[in-house]
């Protein structure tokens, strides 16, 4: 009898062991699905909303963390709003805390226009809990600095540099440099507004504008690839449905090292910008789709910038277009990130 | 006798490499075939009739809209099974169906099918082979059709119903599955050490291909079963051991598809005789294996799952006594997955016959006791890529059989048969927890009983004439603890009654009923691809109660062949929601006939 339970226990360990090392292999620490409490569990505040600084200055590389913390994992956003400016960025994430990790501000902005040297308003808002809402401030001390090449901001008068060509009278006396309204950076930006009804052609009016204005003869760019260098601007608009912004890239056809109307050779973009939203919109295109070469890029000598009225859409006698255009630059692989 | 056995291991090394292995009911050389071996054209089949109308009532009626809550149907329905032995070691047989719905004429409801189609025959007088229809089983962890819920000793009132959905859906007492494909079987006689070892392969083709997004599934494998009494003399101890492997795979070549599995499992169970005398036995008992679960795109795994489990028991059998019993450790591993032996019978999505939708909001109608005893298009043998939803007022400790991943803990059973036969005892119990949490890391508790009693009171006298007392009961109990979101607490039982007296002779008076009740809460996982846990439903709630009764009378023609008329009552109280209760009344005819 002893030799035969020795038997079973022999066999029986045989033949456990021989799988029981796989066993091993099991991941129990983690468990199925979503966690229970995030999915049915009654939410609670653990940590109110903080804010990592009261003043921040993004110019010398400063930024902003937030933190929080809740019992269960839920979608958050955190709303920062210009007071002055109107600039508004959008934080968010889905997690049970906000961290110096995934809640951070760099000083960039989500919705047009850039933030100002302005107070902020911060907001935690957690949708799924409408009543729950806390409130912070920031006072921004110093601007980011954005990648690429600047090629202008209309902050400065651009003089000379800027070509009004109001050929046929259509322009009104609005149209110009602006900062009655927030631009879409800084405090300035060019304002175009005009009826196309003394020559009912589509054209309205245009403005040139020389690369003089970066102090070099052809507009500098990040690279000499087309397909790499991005063209960026804020387009800014009413609402006003008939308007079209056209863009076009000037190349020194003839060498000359300034922009000669009927010699030099102007690239545009297909389909050119319809006006049909509100507010600033930002715009970027890489090179290449304007049928540009790689050497044509690097004699770029202008910017042409027109206003038309779209006539077969507009009523009789027609409206009035408008649109503003800001914070003109080239990236390099890829738009501007704001 | 080396060069016989040499090449039998050929052959059957051939079979391994064409189609891996498994295993085999059938085959040439039954009594039944001998007997008519020589006719050369056979015909046989099963014939029948059905007739039944069947009322709903309640407060879920939609009584404003005129809903309807009568139907009346009924088939005529014959199997025609053709069967021919063109010479003594082949066999073929094809089944033709006619039928024809209650109330169709010319055309409409009529059907003509071919219902069944094989061959099978013997290779050398060495190697059984079948192609076309077949059933296969090999182990309640690798291929295996585990018994639906709801059932635990079902009365013989309802079981006519029973046997319809399990023909129709080609299930047997043995938890086969009806597989199309080939299998080889082959057995092997030794003098020395083993008594015998059987050797079989299949495989099968279980789902065709759209050539877009899903891809022809193949299952096949095999089992080489050593079994020896002569075993005790060399080492001690006798037993079986059989080996397993079963492949479920995709075909990704076929159209657009690029992407598959692969499921593999392998596993050794073994039956070991350690101590034996003329009245007592002792053996040990289990199954061991893993699994395998790749998920293959573009010829690359981008997913793969190993799962592990362990069964392991003595059993100890009493043979004056005829009394047999049973304890054993269980433990499924969380991600253990084996589609063969996981698919359910119950097809909790299927749209019911009977009142799928009903009430203003034509909501879905739960499937309740009524539908599960008697509706065959809840039922399903087809074998399923992923885990199927299932009811947790009937099953949630092992809604997947025995095979239900993420389950460790014990096992004990009983079963004794009186000398007389008068009294028939079975008794199951399984208390499990979870390996790994489901949306939290505290553990399930399980609680599964079931017991069954059989009473022959025809067989404590002399009475010719049979009286039969069924008794089947099942207990759950699932619970969890941790903080409030994660509190489960659900308890259920299922209470089953049958009565069975022939007040005549071969004339039967049936009564029966089944009782459910299931109250508490639970978190129903909603299951991805496979078996990944995507979400969870709404906290399930529960506090219903479902009664199924019956009555009628049967009469046997002969063995196979009967006539039964019966009422049915259903009614379904939901304590939470008054406005879904309801009661379903039926009267039906049946008459079924073998031939």
């Amino acid at each position: 009898m002893k030799i035969q339970l020795l038997k079973v226990t022999l066999a029986f360990c045989l033949f456990t062991t021989l799988f029981l090392f796989s066993a091993c292999d099991r991941d129990t620490e983690t468990f199925d699905g979503p966690s229970l409490v995030n999915r049915f569990g009654e939410f609670m505040l653990v940590e109110p909303l903080t804010v990592s600084r009261s003043t921040v200055d993004f110019d010398a590389g400063e930024e902003v963390s937030f933190g929080a913390s809740f019992n269960k994992e839920v979608e958050w956003f955190v709303e920062i709003k210009g007071l002055e400016s109107g600039a508004v960025k959008i934080v968010d994430g889905f997690s049970n805390e906000l961290t110096d990790v995934n809640a951070v501000w760099e000083g960039g902005t989500t919705t047009l226009p850039f933030f100002n040297l302005e107070r902020c308003a911060v907001e935690l808002i957690i949708p799924t809990e409408d009543s729950l809402r806390f409130f912070d401030t920031v006072e921004v001390v110093g601007l980011k600095n954005y990648e690429g090449s600047l090629f202008t901001d209309f902050e400065q008068d651009l003089g000379s540099d800027l070509f009004f060509g109001n050929f046929e009278f259509e322009f009104t006396n609005r149209t110009g440099r602006r900062s009655d309204i927030p631009a879409g950076q800084g405090d300035f930006f060019y304002y175009f507004e005009g009826t196309d009804q003394n020559v009912p052609n589509f054209f309205v009016g245009l403005v040139d504008i020389s690369a003089q204005v970066t102090g070099q003869t052809y507009i500098p760019l990040p690279s000499s690839d087309p397909e790499d260098v991005f063209f960026n601007a804020f387009l800014y608009t009413d609402g006003g449905p008939h308007g079209i912004a056209v863009i076009q890239f000037i190349f020194d056809s003839n060498d000359s090292g300034a922009f000669e109307d009927g010699t030099d050779q102007t690239f545009q973009l297909p389909g050119d910008f319809p006006l049909s939203g509100e507010g600033w919109n930002h715009i970027s295109h890489p090179m290449s789709e304007v049928g540009i070469t790689e050497e044509q890029l690097e004699k770029l000598v202008g910017l042409r910038i027109l206003l038309i009225s779209d006539m077969n859409s507009q009523p009789s006698p027609p409206l009035a277009v408008d649109y503003g255009i800001d914070f003109i630059t080239f990236t390099q692989g890829g738009p501007l990130e704001l | 006798m080396v060069k016989k056995y040499l090449h039998l291991a050929l052959l059957f090394a051939l079979a391994f490499g064409l189609a891996g292995t498994g295993f085999a009911q059938v085959g040439l050389g039954s009594d039944k075939d001998k007997s008519e071996s020589d006719k050369k054209v056979r015909f046989n089949g099963l014939g029948r009739t059905s007739i039944q109308q069947t009322n709903l009532d309640g407060p879920i009626l939609d009584t404003l809209n005129g809903e309807v809550n009568q139907v009346t149907d009924g088939e005529f329905l014959l199997d025609v099974a053709i069967n021919a032995t063109p010479n003594d070691v082949t066999e073929v047989q094809g089944i033709l169906r006619l039928r024809n719905e209650l109330g169709g004429f010319f055309g409409a409801g009529q059907s003509i099918e071919v219902r069944e189609l094989w061959a099978r025959g013997i290779i050398a007088d060495i190697v059984k082979y079948r192609v076309g229809d077949m059933d296969m089983v090999m182990s309640p962890y690798t291929l295996y059709m585990p018994i639906e819920e709801g059932v635990d000793n079902r009365a013989a009132i309802f079981q006519p119903q029973r046997e319809i959905i399990d023909y129709e859906q080609f299930y047997t007492a043995n938890n086969e599955r009806r597989l199309q494909g080939a299998k080889l079987e082959m057995g092997l006689n030794f003098s020395k050490v083993l008594e015998t070892a059987d050797l079989t392969g299949f495989i099968s083709r279980i789902r065709s291909t759209d050539f877009f997004t899903a891809p022809t599934r193949f299952v096949g494998g095999g089992s080489v079963s050593l079994i020896s009494d002569r075993m005790r003399d060399s080492f001690g101890i006798k037993g079986n051991i059989t080996l397993n492997t079963v492949h479920t795979w995709d075909d990704i070549t076929v159209g657009q598809i690029n992407s598959g599995i692969r499921n593999g499992v392998n596993t050794i169970a073994y039956d070991i005789t350690v101590y034996e005398n003329p009245n007592i036995q002792l053996s040990l008992n289990g199954e061991t294996g893993f699994s395998n679960l790749n998920l293959i795109e573009d010829s690359v795994s981008v997913s793969e799952e190993r799962g592990t489990f362990l069964t392991a028991g003595l059993s100890l059998k009493h043979k004056k006594h005829g009394f047999n019993v049973r304890a054993g450790y269980h433990d499924i591993g969380p991600d253990f997955f084996s589609v063969g032996a996981q698919t359910k019978r119950v097809d909790f999505n299927s749209n019911k016959t009977y009142f799928n939708r009903v009430g203003a909001q034509n909501a879905r109608r739960t499937p309740g006791l009524f539908d599960i005893t008697r509706d065959r298009a809840l039922y399903s043998f087809q074998v399923s890529d992923r885990l199927m939803n299932y009811d947790p007022r009937l099953s949630n400790a092992l809604p997947y059989g025995q095979a239900t991943a993420n389950r460790r803990g014990l096992q004990i059973s009983a079963d004794w048969v009186s000398k007389d036969e008068v009294l028939d005892l079975d008794v199951q119990a399984f208390l499990l927890s979870e390996l790994r949490g489901q949306g939290t890391n505290e553990l399930k508790d399980f609680q599964h009983i079931r017991a069954n009693a059989t009473v022959n009171f025809h067989k404590l006298t002399d009475w010719k004439n049979e009286y039969r007392l069924t008794l089947g009961s099942q207990f759950e109990n699932t619970s969890r603890d941790g903080i409030e979101v994660e509190l489960v607490d659900l308890s259920s039982s299922l209470i089953e009654v049958g009565l069975e007296a022939e007040v005549y002779p071969n004339l039967f008076l049936l009564a029966g009923g089944q009782f459910l009740s299931a109250a508490g809460n639970e978190y129903i996982p909603v299951v991805r691809t496979f078996n990944d846990v995507r979400d969870f439903e709404n906290a399930y709630i529960v506090d219903e109660t479902e009664t199924l009764l019956g009555a009628g009378l049967k009469y046997n023609f002969k063995k196979n062949t009967y006539v039964t008329f019966q009422y049915q009552s259903y009614n379904y109280a939901n304590a939470l929601n008054g406005d879904s209760d309801y009661s379903l009344n039926q009267v039906f005819v049946l008459y079924s006939m073998n031939f």
